[in-house]
């Protein structure tokens, strides 16, 4: 992908079967990831819960007749016990918590696994190799017993601490880290810097791609947690906005208009997030999943 | 400065023995360069003394410490590596004070220290840029720049002028012994190039399979190497080596060709050595077919075959010489070296 988006456009080739197979497949992939996001943006500018229903099952869905905000109004007035804005508040400090704290937990332990002098290396970087292919909701259950033992039910920090340590970038770092030359650690430590201290002063800061990388995939994960929270938090005070949006669908009614308002509030700050960072984000995860 | 002593150092890689109990003692200031093929142990042998490999068995000393256990911060050593390892992300200045900045130096002591060392090595105007806006050969100066504002007792060079092409690792070699003979700082310098070797090395190791083949001052190499590895491995073109026996009319070469000897040559010798340069155009010495000849101006070097043997003269003199002439040449027999079974070199005066 990233080479098509780099390389200087080729001329066009001839019309055979072949290219029309590819392009037929290539628009209906993007029609499929696409469809879904501008029904819901379109709903979300319908002004009648019962109408954007009755919708669904059409081409409708991806008409509006006269274009509302009221219900990104309603919603900003409006969500359960808080004000939606504080939702939103709750879900930005998780994500920055974890992705800051995931940063650093996961980078020191790529570093040692990279470079430290550690017993057990080879076994505890295939352990983490196999960890990485173990569902997360497999282990909900007992995350959820020890996180409550704990006494941190419903707190941020339930939502933040089992997220920080991850298998697959801590392997993301480790693979970036072996591939950079092992005469910059030499001459760091010749040079008489720390461990920590080549870690933090020399390594991080080569690590841009690695480390952007890793801040998006783990931003997503953290934006888009709903079964944990759901399972961790009994009342509102730690609740992310994918939690408050559920709050819309109530046993006796459910307010599509301000779901799907809702909804596209919350995919906003990381869709910008992403775009503005799309081309590094693309060409820096290629980098560090084929390179090492 | 200190000296260093590497007495009986061994280096195992699990069961696999790579440097095989090394002996050398280098002296305050002196400038030791281990030349040897790939693999003999050169390298690992420098990285043990910047405490970068551990030491399987031995002792090494810098000035008076036992250094065996002592990480390579501790050491006070500075090493260039052949890829400079620089900071990509440091400027020059950066890169260069990292060192003493990491000791806890004030800012203006390090700025002073930085010039100081930049003007030493013309890098003056290059202390704001990137290692990547630099060249092959400003990256390497900035490299030594990084070991030399640390004012070491010991400076370690790993092959640091491999990366360069011919003409700068010319410079750049001149430029290292200028500042050796500047700084007068104890240097051990690694390579294969024989030819670094020789022209900056107070003192050369010459290493063979992580053995000690001989150590000497580049010319003791050059006119007594103690054995086969050493003739062939110091000078280019490498000496001219012909097996066969001594018999009653000289050394009797394997195509029959006679060889003069020297009075009071050994009888046990295998071996006939004689280096290009020492073979000189006589019509009463042993007969040879001229096959190649390529003038290089200063000299003519000619490729000759004789009794199955081929051998090479390097002659100083303008000649006239074509494929398939029939040359006489004649040995100094003042630089003629003789082998016995075992390699080594057969005592001769």
């Amino acid at each position: 992908m990233s080479d098509l988006a780099l390389s200087p456009r080729k001329p066009a080739a001839p019309l055979n079967g072949y290219r029309i197979v590819q392009s037929i497949s290539v628009f209906v992939i993007a029609l499929v990831v696409i469809s879904p996001l501008f029904m819901l943006f379109i709903a979300s500018l319908k002004d009648d819960r019962f109408q954007i229903l009755a919708d669904m099952g059409s081409f409708r869905a991806f008409w509006v007749d006269n274009p509302t905000l009221n219900n990104f109004r309603e919603v900003g007035n409006f969500a359960g016990e808080l004000a939606f804005g504080r939702y939103l508040g709750n879900s930005l400090l998780i994500l920055f918590s974890t992705v800051s704290l995931g940063l650093i937990i996961n980078s020191m332990a790529g570093f040692i696994l990279a470079w430290g002098s550690l017993p057990g290396r080879a076994l505890i970087l295939s352990l983490i190799i196999a960890l990485y292919v173990i569902p997360q909701e497999s282990i909900i259950m007992p995350l959820l017993i020890i996180v409550s033992r704990a006494g941190l039910s419903d707190t941020f920090t339930a939502q933040i601490l089992p997220f920080v340590a991850s298998p697959l970038y801590t392997f993301l770092f480790y693979q970036f880290f072996a591939q950079l030359p092992k005469e910059l650690y030499e001459a760091a430590s010749i040079d008489g810097a720390s461990i920590f201290r080549t870690w933090w002063s020399i390594f991080m800061p080569l690590s841009l791609p690695a480390l952007a990388t890793v801040s998006i995939l783990m931003g997503i994960e953290a934006w888009n947690q709903y079964l944990w929270p759901i399972l961790i938090t009994q009342t509102d005070y730690a609740r992310p906005i994918s939690v408050a949006i559920a709050t819309f669908f109530g046993q006796d009614s459910i307010f599509w208009d301000r779901a799907m308002a809702a909804s596209v509030l919350m995919m906003i700050p990381i869709l910008v997030f992403y775009l503005a960072f799309q081309r590094w984000f693309i060409s820096s995860f290629v980098g560090s999943a084929v390179k090492g | 400065m200190a000296s260093v002593s590497i007495d009986n150092v061994a280096k195992f890689y699990g069961s696999h023995q790579v440097i095989h109990g090394i002996d050398i003692d280098i002296a305050d200031g002196e400038f030791v360069t281990l030349v040897g093929p790939s693999g003999c142990g050169k390298s690992t042998l420098l990285r043990m003394i910047a405490g970068l490999e551990e030491i399987s068995d031995g002792d090494i000393r810098i000035g008076d410490r036992l250094v065996n256990d002592v990480p390579p911060k501790e050491r006070d050593i500075a090493m260039v590596f052949q890829n400079y390892a620089l900071y990509p992300h440091m400027t020059v200045a950066q890169n260069m004070g990292f060192a003493l900045k990491l000791k806890g130096e004030s800012r203006a002591a390090i700025d002073a220290r930085v010039k100081e060392a930049a003007a030493v090595l013309a890098l003056e105007p290059y202390l704001d840029r990137l290692p990547k806006q630099l060249s092959g050969g400003q990256r390497q100066r900035v490299a030594m720049g990084r070991a030399i504002v640390r004012s070491p007792q010991v400076f370690l060079f790993d092959e640091p002028l491999s990366n360069l092409d011919a003409k700068l690792r010319v410079q750049m070699r001149a430029e290292i012994k200028d500042l050796h003979q500047r700084l007068g700082t104890t240097t051990v310098y690694v390579t294969h190039d024989q030819i670094e070797a020789m022209t900056m090395a107070d003192r050369i190791v010459v290493m063979k399979s992580g053995v000690v083949e001989q150590i000497g001052r580049p010319l003791e190499l050059y006119d007594r190497p103690a054995n086969l590895f050493v003739a062939t491995f110091i000078g280019s073109p490498a000496m001219n080596l012909i097996k066969g026996r001594v018999g009653s009319g000289g050394f009797v070469g394997e195509g029959g060709v006679v060889l003069p000897l020297p009075a009071r040559a050994g009888a046990s010798a295998v071996t006939y050595g004689v280096r290009p340069e020492h073979l000189t155009l006589d019509e009463s010495g042993f007969r040879a077919e001229v096959v190649v000849v390529e003038p290089t101006g200063a000299e003519t070097q000619v490729l000759v075959r004789c009794g199955g043997q081929t051998l090479v003269a390097v002659l100083r003199e303008r000649v006239d010489l074509n494929p398939g002439d029939s040359i006489g040449l004649k040995p100094d027999l003042t630089a003629v070296h003789l082998f016995g079974e075992d390699g080594r070199r057969l005592q001769q005066e």
